[in-house]
């Protein structure tokens, strides 16, 4: 397999992911309209105290984004599975890991980054103090990339079931849960004046290490679904 | 506060879960073994 | 070819695994018997209350074994499943599927003995403690699997399908464990810890002798599973027709 052969292909699935995506952007919107819903039940159910709401906004942000990334993973490998074209990608000679990180890239670009920029205004909502603002807005940046890598591998272990979507949440959950703790504890941190390098630190690593074996991972799940 | 209730919940609850885990597979193999038993006295007979 | 390869050759055809299996399984069940009854003897009649958390101790001869077995069992099916997913063998999804049951039990236990013990020594059932919350955490995990195994319709597509996620899994674990620990000195005061700093003797053994005499159930448990999927799989095959002309089981 000749480099440039490899660069023209990632390039080529950019493309046609992202016309795709284009293509259904008001289906991409669902998810972000529910992360804006999700966020805004809070105070409706715990009450509109300021002090409450701050104290959770940490946690409640950040479980909103896992929730929306995950509504919106269902669908990452659902129609090009049906119509046949995950197979014909898979025929193609082309690594399929190299397909699944096309897929996964796209996916952080319209699903993962929104919340991104997003989360200034969820901080607003939930009255996160402004120390913790732009530490919510890295550990998202730096987050949401291994919530689209992680969720892809469950994405493609349940493409060829039915309700594949409710047991996708019931896979991620569990594996979603250090990101969790170390993007809540950053922000919850960096609200008390205290360090959080650490934590920014551990999740960049968890990151790096996600981008190199999610889509590996990732392929061998959607050989597995395509067999 | 008496400890015994705990204790005795725990070893109760145990070996109940543990009885369930052992027995659903002998208990589903015998069935299985009887269905497919019958199915097979049925094609000797149709034979 | 020496024996062990020889015997491992032969473990991977079903008909000989399946009367293989059906003779080790009583012994296993004679071991877990065994030792559960001298653990049981050992540690209810025969050592003393903690210090300080009085008789409740002796719930820790189930809920640290329980607990240690839960773990031991997800490694094992992430082992197995690797093995079965880069080799292929059938035995081995078998044997990778039919473990979940199991260490999804000894997860619950765990889970259900701990917060038994929690009551009467910390005060309250529950507690978002490192331990606990790790144990849940790898209760869904076990859940995930099974339900995955479960939602494919081809038995073999299924295993290996399960077989991947409980490698995905297995690689979290002592992720999520750390970071459970970590969140867990960052929200609590104190921690606390089992026994203290150092086991008794007299708690050792029994202690011992329970997560032993679970290993045997592990095995005899996962054994008959193993039989009985099996079973079902290859119901239409030869070897299948003739056990059951041959012998009542």
């Amino acid at each position: 397999m000749s480099r440039p052969a490899l660069a023209t292909a990632f390039v080529a699935l950019l493309r046609r992911d992202f016309l795709l995506a284009y293509r259904r952007r008001t289906e991409l919107l669902q998810p972000l309209v529910f992360l804006l819903v999700v966020i805004t039940l809070f105070p409706l159910g715990v009450g509109p105290s300021p002090q409450l709401l701050a104290n959770i906004a940490p946690g409640v942000i950040w479980i909103a984004a896992l929730l929306a990334t995950v509504l919106s993973l269902d669908s990452l490998f659902r129609s090009d599975y049906e119509d046949g074209t995950l197979e014909q990608m898979a025929l193609s000679g082309q690594p399929l890991a190299l397909i699944a990180l096309a897929r996964i890239v796209v996916h952080w670009l319209v699903a993962g980054l929104p919340i991104v920029l997003l989360s200034p205004l969820l901080a607003l909502w939930m009255n996160l103090p402004d120390a913790g603002v732009p530490v919510l807005v890295k550990s998202l940046v730096i987050g949401t990339p291994v919530l689209s890598l992680i969720g892809a591998i469950g994405a493609a272990l349940t493409v060829s079931l039915k309700r594949g979507g409710q047991l996708l949440s019931l896979l991620v959950f569990p594996l979603y849960v250090p990101l969790l703790i170390l993007a809540t504890s950053a922000v919850s941190a960096a609200v008390a004046g205290l360090p959080y390098n650490g934590q920014l630190g551990l999740i960049l690593a968890g990151m790096i290490a996600a981008l190199t074996l999610a889509p590996f991972a990732t392929a061998a799940a959607l050989k597995l679904s395509l067999s | 506060m008496s400890h015994t209730p705990f204790i005795l919940a725990s070893y109760l609850i145990t070996t109940a879960v543990l009885l369930w885990i052992a027995l659903a597979p002998i208990l589903s193999k015998r069935s299985l073994v009887r269905q497919l038993k019958g199915r097979q006295k049925h094609m000797d007979k149709r034979q | 070819m020496n024996r062990f390869v020889l015997f491992f050759h032969k473990t991977g055809s079903p008909p000989w695994f399946y009367r293989f299996a059906g003779k080790l399984t009583p012994w296993l069940w004679a071991g877990f018997v065994v030792l559960s009854a001298c653990g049981l003897y050992l540690g209810l009649f025969r050592s003393p209350p903690d210090y300080q958390q009085g008789e409740s101790v002796r719930i820790m001869y189930l809920h640290v074994p329980a607990a240690w077995m839960s773990m031991m069992i997800f490694a094992l099916m992430a082992v197995m499943g690797f093995i079965a997913l880069v080799w292929r063998i059938r035995i081995m999804e078998v044997l990778t599927i039919s473990s979940a049951p199991v260490g999804a039990a000894f997860t619950l236990i765990a889970l259900i003995t701990g917060s038994l013990w929690g009551r009467p020594t910390w005060g309250t059932y529950w507690v978002w403690d490192a331990r606990l919350t790790s144990e849940l955490v790898l209760l869904f995990l076990y859940i995930g699997v099974i339900a995955l195994y479960n939602a494919y319709d081809e038995p073999r597509k299924a295993a290996r399908a399960a077989a991947l996620m409980a490698i995905v899994g297995a690689i979290n674990l002592p992720i999520i464990h750390f970071s459970v620990l970590w969140w867990n000195t960052l929200h609590q005061g104190s921690s606390f810890s089992a026994t203290g700093s150092s086991i008794h003797p007299s708690m050792l053994w029994p202690l011992l002798l329970m997560a032993g005499a679970f290993k045997f159930y592990y095995g005899a448990n996962l054994l008959g599973r193993a039989r009985l999927r099996l079973l079902k799989q290859d119901h239409r095959k030869r070897w299948v027709q003739e056990l059951l002309a041959g012998e009542s089981d």
